[in-house]
């Protein structure tokens, strides 16, 4: 009886020794394929149409799931900070080739190809090309004009092709009237921090994903200092007719009755003058060093 | 028509007995799943994900029961020599062969609305209140009922004249080269002759077409479905289904039962 108790605690203590080190071990190679195993995963399940006749009857419901597939693999890639989203096109494609109605995949997955490392993965081409093939999919959804219009305007800095994008748009009966303002004043202008700024509050209020407001947020921030800063330097202007020399600090100009206060970034951070007398960000601005990484895009 | 009502409600008390309805569980489980994880993994999809999924549980669940227990409602009865014990009072080989079928078509149905039920639950805790659209998943429940009818049709005709294996192995057999019936039909081969062709186009024709049945895409979506196609499926499973039940009595009524 008591060799049997000594044998059951042996056992016990062997269980648990085996599957903590199965755990432990299971860890190092989790670590150790990392990198491998996506890849594994995309050689595999290539084809759209291929995974569609496997699919049999279940094509939506596999879409879904090859959508959420992309949707996390975007997220791990942008949590570890790795700039390889070779994955990414493929990804979409099947998904959108499993259900050539989910509209998400390509709202937001044409938002992850086109934006510029490393928030996405510069492709603005390849985002046109998921945005067309959802618009012959989906002509009466207006909405993927808009998004198309954003990736000419924002990514691919073709404004001839964002300005027929949103006039185009513009002609279904759905269609907010900003679509055919903005067809027309990209037209003339191209590219212009009002109308960038408009955009991003177009997408802003239109989305209801956490992730892309934030983004659309942040963008939104960066546009309000650039507007700040042309404020700013116009009447800094004034400021330079009125009195005949470059005022060095903002409290000149509120001095001179130009500014009621000193104005601050959207984080609060007041601005400057800097070299030149010119409106600069505040140094301890955490907006300053999203500046510098838009304007070197 | 009494004894095929009689073989039908004691199919559908045996099928309850056997404890078929515990998938439902399985089923809530699943939803309750989806419903509270879809929303954190995913992006835009809270709605559309949870209607596809649940449809696509819906069907597949039901071909389950409508290959395993269609195939066993006939073999079952002999294996245990009950059959034996029915046929000598005055009931024809067809009578109990269509009370089977409508027993376990009772059976799918009351497993499907169940399920149907489960399902408007976990789209009412993603998004309330319920939109106009989302009745249209009634339509895409009521036309998987359909094709799980055709099935059970198909199912029981392979019972009737080979091994419960081979028979569940037809039946899956026919499905999937039901679901690419349409393919056959508009398959374009170079290599291929005329004749050949015409062969391939004829057999398109004779499979069962379960694509007719396939709304999930449109429903997942909030798109509607034609009420003409509706009419047409309604009767293109009754058609069917009949033509099988005959082919399936006459089969059963030249069995040698001994």
């Amino acid at each position: 009886m008591k060799s049997r108790t000594v044998a059951g605690w042996l056992l016990g203590a062997l269980l648990l020794a085996g599957f903590a080190g199965v755990w432990q071990l299971q860890k190092r190679i989790d670590a150790e394929q990392r990198v491998t195993r996506v890849e594994q995963d995309e050689l595999a399940f290539r084809s759209g149409n291929l995974v569609k006749k496997l699919s049999l009857e279940y094509a939506p419901l596999m879409g879904a799931i090859y959508w959420t597939r992309a949707v996390q693999y975007f997220g791990e890639k942008h949590r570890l900070h790795q700039k390889n989203l070779e994955l990414l096109w493929p990804l979409l494609d099947i998904a959108t080739t499993l259900d050539p109605h989910l509209l998400p995949a390509y709202r937001f997955g044409s938002m992850f190809l086109s934006d510029h490392p490393p928030r996405g993965a510069g492709r603005p081409d390849l985002a046109v090309q998921l945005l067309e093939r959802g618009l012959k999919a989906n002509p009466d959804y207006w909405r993927l004009y808009q998004d198309l219009g954003n990736v000419y305007y924002f990514d691919a800095k073709d404004y001839p092709k964002a300005a027929a994008a949103y006039e185009e748009g513009s002609k279904n009966p759905k269609a907010l009237v900003w679509m055919k303002v903005m067809a027309a004043k990209i037209a003339a202008e191209g590219e212009s921090p009002e109308t960038s700024y408009f955009l991003w509050q177009q997408v802003y209020e239109s989305t209801t994903d956490p992730a892309v407001k934030q983004n659309a947020e942040e963008h939104l921030k960066l546009m309000r200092v650039v507007l700040d800063l042309k404020e700013i330097n116009r009447l800094a202007d004034e400021y330079e007719k009125q009195t005949g020399h470059r005022a060095t600090r903002i409290s000149e100009l509120v001095q001179a009755g130009l500014i009621k206060g000193a104005p601050k970034d959207p984080l609060g951070y007041p601005y400057v003058l800097g070299e030149g007398g010119k409106a600069e960000l505040n140094l301890y601005s955490p907006l300053l060093e999203q500046m510098l990484m838009e304007k070197l895009r | 028509m009494t004894n095929v009502w009689t073989v039908a409600t004691n199919t559908f008390r045996e099928a309850v007995r056997d404890r078929v309805l515990y998938n439902l569980v399985f089923f809530a489980l699943l939803m309750m799943g989806a419903a509270i994880l879809v929303g954190q993994i995913s992006m835009g999809i809270e709605e559309s994900v949870i209607v596809s999924l649940g449809l696509t549980a819906i069907s597949v669940i039901g071909i389950f029961i409508a290959v395993f227990i269609g195939v066993g409602l006939v073999s079952k009865e002999m294996d245990k020599r009950t059959l034996y014990a029915l046929l000598a009072k005055p009931v024809e080989r067809w009578e109990f062969l269509l009370g089977k079928y409508v027993g376990l078509v009772m059976t799918l149905t009351v497993n499907t609305a169940a399920m149907a039920v489960g399902l408007y639950v976990a789209m009412w805790t993603v998004k309330h209140p319920l939109a106009k659209s989302d009745w249209f998943l009634l339509v895409a429940v009521y036309l998987i009922l359909l094709k799980l009818a055709l099935i059970v049709a198909l199912a029981m005709l392979f019972s009737c004249f080979t091994t419960p294996f081979l028979a569940i192995l037809f039946t899956l057999g026919i499905y999937i080269a039901g679901v690419f019936a349409q393919d056959l039909r508009t398959m374009q081969v170079v290599d291929l002759n005329p004749a050949t062709m015409k062969l391939l186009r004829g057999i398109s024709y004779l499979l069962p077409n379960f694509d007719n049945f396939n709304v999930m895409g449109a429903v997942a979506h909030e798109r509607g479905v034609p009420g003409r196609l509706v009419w047409q499926d309604t009767w293109y499973a009754i058609l069917y289904c009949a033509s099988v039940l005959a082919a399936a009595a006459m089969v059963f009524s030249r069995r040698n039962l001994k």
